[in-house]
């Protein structure tokens, strides 16, 4: 009996304490004058009848305060674009366990994988307090890609099937739908990305600087006053979604740009309309301001380590941690060693595209690349450079992905110097130097340029103890540091053999993600750029595939690109992933290396331990920042 | 009595009036070549200083034999070690120089490695003695080496770098690079300088007009952007070290602005002097006019712009290759060395890999005390 009162007592007590919490939070004390002069609607009036609720149990996160200014180091004005990746309002975006859920869009429906509905939350608003209505799509769809002088590009090619694009219709003033003849997989994603497809404007204000809706005489005007091309021109300036460099600019992120660029400091209000709640029902986000200082990317860690930012990751390297965890004590934050994701922190990505007749042969030769992999002593790489704390491992997904197996990271990632000498022997380079350096089929030494865009030491360092792995099976290495543009463009253009970068974007992929990164897709993949170029220019640039294992690869991207459901893309998803491991189409180093993240200690909700990673966690993005809160 | 007075017949010898010694007469009769030693011996700072220059460049000659590792050489199982101390007396007693072995521990809540010197490895210092094997400048094969110790009981004496390389080696080596590569530059725009400018000097009129324009005209280029251009447009198969000696041999091609204007001024003034005129009469021709009779007496002046331009032609790499912009690593120079130590860790926790500064500096004065010592030499008369 009294086990069953001190129980109902509890529940009340419980209830109670969780109304004053929720009605004791429900003013934003930043908006308390503006919402009682009326100027501000009340915090419900401003949010969508059905807003986001962000799940805070499964997280661990704490309901918190309003308040604080959250302050950010950059390296470069650009990075201006980074704050729309770590704020993270998508269409549709990544959960926390990668799978894509509806974010401003209330739901969204996938017919037969190709035709989509979306419907977006009654009473959503932009930033600038005027609704978010289906307008908004149809403007984009119908007014800029469409137009003959803003849609110029085409159609963008995630919204492509077979070079067609998608028909779009509205069906009322919240519903929408796009439909393509066949399954276009790639189309949520692209929502989702780090870097998304945006498929909508504020039409409201956009449509001041379009010619079909706006004042000619006024549209000159304007197209004068800021002194450019046309009204096209206009149009795009002011639009831009991933650089948020207009403050004029509504927008549907937490927080929202007020400082026009130039400037060394960008500060971000909270968007009084943004649309999702913590478990109280209270209008997030919980910080009112972003600070982001542009300074020189080499003084970023000396920075943080003397406490001049709340959340730093970015220009953090694993050799500044030591210097970060001296500074820990008397700056008050604390460094949170992160997973790193990508496929393989640096990767060699032989090129099969290369111009050099001889060469070409000897790359293209599978077991001349897994040589290249079982010459690489990863566990001295692990030791010297990341204190042991990554994991060896080819260019693969790594174990926290759904699609892992250690087939695909173990393969050829052993270190066994007998068995490559074997291969290297069997590809034909079995006549060595005095010195010990192979030769050639056509008796030039084995001497491989190893090319880089030369912008980490860690690069360096480990391309250093590679040159020694090597040096024991007989090939030469020389390493070559350019400038970014001009490495890429050597690779693109064959002149590079073996060029050096970081392993695949997305190591922690779903089926439902597209496993573009594993076949030709893109010039921008190193180790088949003509390939890549041949099937991204619709056959019009670059090579045709002409060995059987990329051949494989890109019709296994094909399939899962028809693919109806997760089981089939499921099976795709492993085919190909085994395929590239067996292939060695890249060799990787280790993976999982750690990410030093700056955090101060006032900061909650900050997951202690995080993937950090573009694609899909976008950086902090998917840990919502936005549910962050200082307590002071 | 006739008017008479005695003249002596005998023949009159200046010297009887003041007899020199023969040590005196060593003096008086010198040629310059000696004046200018005796001279510059006088000037101890310079003399140490130009001792401390040979042996150096004596130094990058036998880098092979004087570092005790190899430029590649490394122990990765001692990565950012600090300097090993030296020592002569284990347990009391005397053993010869040796060094502490070091223990390993991992701090993995700081990520830091903690070298402790162990009492019990004495790892002894040998001389003389055979080590990593190499090419004796690019044709001998030798493994000979001034000091050497196993890389696997590796001997750091100015501690270790991010992958376990010797630093004492890798500034020993880098200083091939860093101290030959401007001398290069500086021999160029010193052959360009007097050349133009003593024939603007010596000739004048429409010759010396036109050296005149031009040296404006090279003057006005700016030259840090200049630099980033033509790093920007090398051809991007040469190898770093070709990149860097074109850009020396072009800055060269442009420093020899200032001392062509001061080579000119001095000739115009030292043509008019009598003894020019004589050797004209005599029928010398102009380069011997010039280079016999002119340019030695501004040598002192040539001197000292030398002495103040190879530091400044040092200094230009190690700056640029700090920034980024002249060699790369794997290639050893100072200024790379020096890079590796911009990270602000490094000032903090592993102090040893800015030494290479202290070489930098080194050599810097000595050049300067150098030329000021030459300078004063040069004019042993003044």
């Amino acid at each position: 009996m009294m086990r069953a009162m001190f129980f109902t007592m509890s529940v009340f007590t419980f209830t109670i304490a969780t109304i004053v919490f929720a009605s004791a939070a429900s003013v934003i004390p930043l908006y308390e004058e503006q919402v009682k002069a009326g100027k501000l609607p009340p915090m419900k009036e401003r949010l969508p009848l059905n807003p986001y609720k962000v799940d805070f149990v499964s997280v661990g996160k704490l309901q918190g305060k309003y308040g604080g200014e959250l302050r950010l180091l950059m390296g470069k004005a650009k990075d201006l674009g980074q704050i729309t990746v770590y704020t993270y309002a998508r269409l549709v975006g990544y959960s926390p366990d990668y799978t894509i859920e509806s974010d401003i869009a209330e739901a969204f429906v996938v017919g037969d994988g190709r035709d989509f509905t979306f419907k977006l939350r009654k009473g959503h608003r932009w930033s600038d307090g005027h609704p978010l209505t289906s307008e908004d799509f149809r403007y984009y769809w119908e007014d800029m890609v469409k137009n003959d002088l803003l849609g110029k590009k085409g159609i963008p090619t995630q919204m492509l099937v077979d070079g067609k694009g998608p028909t779009f219709r509205v069906i009322d003033e919240l519903t929408f739908r796009y439909t393509w003849n066949k399954p276009n997989p790639a189309f949520l994603p692209a929502l989702a990305a780090p870097s998304p497809l945006y498929i909508y404007r504020p039409a409201h204000y956009m449509k001041q600087f379009h010619a079909r809706y706006a004042d000619k005489t006024k549209l000159d005007e304007l197209v004068t006053e800021k002194n450019v091309r046309n009204w096209g021109a206009l149009h795009t300036r002011m639009q831009r979604q991933r650089r948020p460099e207009n403050p004029e600019l509504p927008t549907l992120q937490a927080w929202k740009n007020t400082t026009p660029p130039p400037s060394t400091r960008f500060v971000f209000e909270r968007n009084p309309y943004f649309h999702r709640v913590d478990p109280g029902g209270n209008q997030l986000p919980y910080i009112d301001k972003l600070i982001m200082s542009v300074v020189s990317k080499d003084v970023i860690a000396a920075k943080a380590g003397t406490g001049e930012a709340d959340l730093q990751a970015r220009y953090l390297q694993f050799s500044d941690v030591p210097y970060l965890k001296r500074g820990e004590k008397n700056n008050n934050y604390t460094t949170k060693l992160w997973s790193l994701g990508k496929g393989s922190q640096i990767a060699l990505f032989p090129n099969l595209n290369a111009n050099d007749e001889v060469w070409r042969k000897v790359l293209r030769d599978v077991r001349f690349r897994r040589a290249l992999s079982l010459g690489i002593n990863r566990k001295e790489i692990n030791e010297v450079i990341y204190f042991g704390l990554a994991y060896p491992s080819a260019n693969t997904v790594m174990p926290q992905s759904t699609l892992y197996k250690s087939d695909y990271s173990q393969m050829w990632a052993r270190f066994d110097k007998e068995k490559a000498n074997q291969f290297l022997d069997e590809v034909g380079l079995d006549k060595r130097d005095p010195d010990g350096t192979r030769l050639l089929p056509d008796g030039r030494r084995a001497e491989i340029t190893i090319e880089t865009a030369g912008e980490s030491a860690e690069e360096t360092d480990v391309l250093e103890l590679i040159t020694d792995h090597y040096r024991e099976i007989g090939l030469k290495v020389y390493i070559r540091s350019s400038q970014r543009d001009i490495f890429r463009r050597r690779a693109y253009a064959g002149d590079t053999l073996i060029s050096v970068f970081n392993g695949l974007d997305n190591a922690v992929a779903t089926a439902a993600m597209s496993p573009k990164e594993l076949a030709p897709t893109d010039q921008a993949q190193l180790q088949w750029p003509k390939w890549g170029q041949y099937a991204s220019t619709n056959t019009k640039a670059g090579e045709p595939i002409d060995t059987d294992g990329a051949r494989v690869q890109l019709q296994l991207y094909n399939k899962w690109m028809l693919a109806q459901d997760e089981q089939e893309r499921t099976t795709i998803w492993h085919n190909m992933l085994s395929g590239y491991a067996d292939q060695v189409f890249s060799i990787g180093t280790v993976n999982n290396s750690r990410q030093p993240v700056v955090i101060s200690n006032d900061l909650r909700n900050v997951p202690d331990d995080g993937i950090y990673a573009w694609e899909p966690t976008a950086y902090f993005g998917i840990y919502k920042p936005d549910t962050f809160w200082f307590d002071r | 009595m006739s008017d008479s007075h005695y003249v002596n017949d005998k023949p009159f010898d200046p010297k009887s009036i003041e007899v020199l010694t023969p040590e005196q007469e060593a003096i008086y009769l010198a040629p310059q070549r000696k004046l200018i030693w005796w001279k510059f011996k006088k000037h101890k700072l310079a003399l140490v200083s130009g001792i401390f220059l040979v042996l150096i460049y004596a130094m990058t000659i036998f880098a092979e034999f004087l570092a005790p590792y190899s430029v590649e050489s490394r122990n990765s199982d001692f990565t950012l070690a600090q300097p090993h101390d030296v020592n002569f007396f284990h347990n009391g007693e005397y053993v010869g120089p040796f060094v502490y072995g070091y223990d390993k521990d991992l701090d993995l809540e700081n990520m830091v490695r903690i070298y402790t010197p162990n009492k019990e490895k004495v790892i002894k210092l040998n001389f003389f003695c055979s080590g990593d094997p190499y090419m004796f400048w690019g044709i001998i094969a030798a493994d000979n080496h001034f000091m050497c110790a196993d890389i696997e009981n590796p001997v750091y004496l100015l501690g270790s770098d991010r992958l376990g390389r010797d630093m004492l080696s890798r500034i020993i080596y880098g200083a091939r690079i860093s101290l030959t590569i401007g001398l290069v530059g500086i021999a160029i725009s010193f052959t360009l300088g007097i050349i133009i400018g003593g024939l603007a000097g010596y000739f004048g009129g429409w010759v010396d007009l036109i050296a005149q324009r031009l040296i404006e005209v090279v003057q006005s280029l700016p030259t840090l952007p200049l630099w980033l251009t033509l790093v920007a447009i090398m051809p991007s198969n040469w190898s770093q070290i070709a990149v860097y000696f074109a850009i020396t041999v072009i800055l060269g091609l442009i420093d020899w602005t200032g001392l062509a204007r001061a080579v000119r001024s001095k000739l115009l003034a030292l043509r008019e002097e009598d003894y020019v005129l004589a050797a004209r009469l005599m029928g010398a021709s102009t380069s011997r006019i010039i280079g016999l009779h002119l340019v030695p007496g501004f040598m002192s002046h040539l001197i000292a712009s030398a002495t103040i331009t190879i530091p400044t032609m040092i200094l230009g790499e190690t700056a640029l290759s700090f920034l980024g912009l002249g060699l790369r690593p794997p290639t050893v120079s100072w200024g790379i060395l020096l890079n590796d130590a911009q990270n602000i860790g490094v000032v903090a926790l592993t102090p040893w890999l800015i030494y290479p500064v202290i070489p930098v500096i080194l050599v810097i004065l000595a050049f300067n005390f150098f030329g000021d010592g030459l300078r004063d030499a040069a004019d042993p008369y003044g």
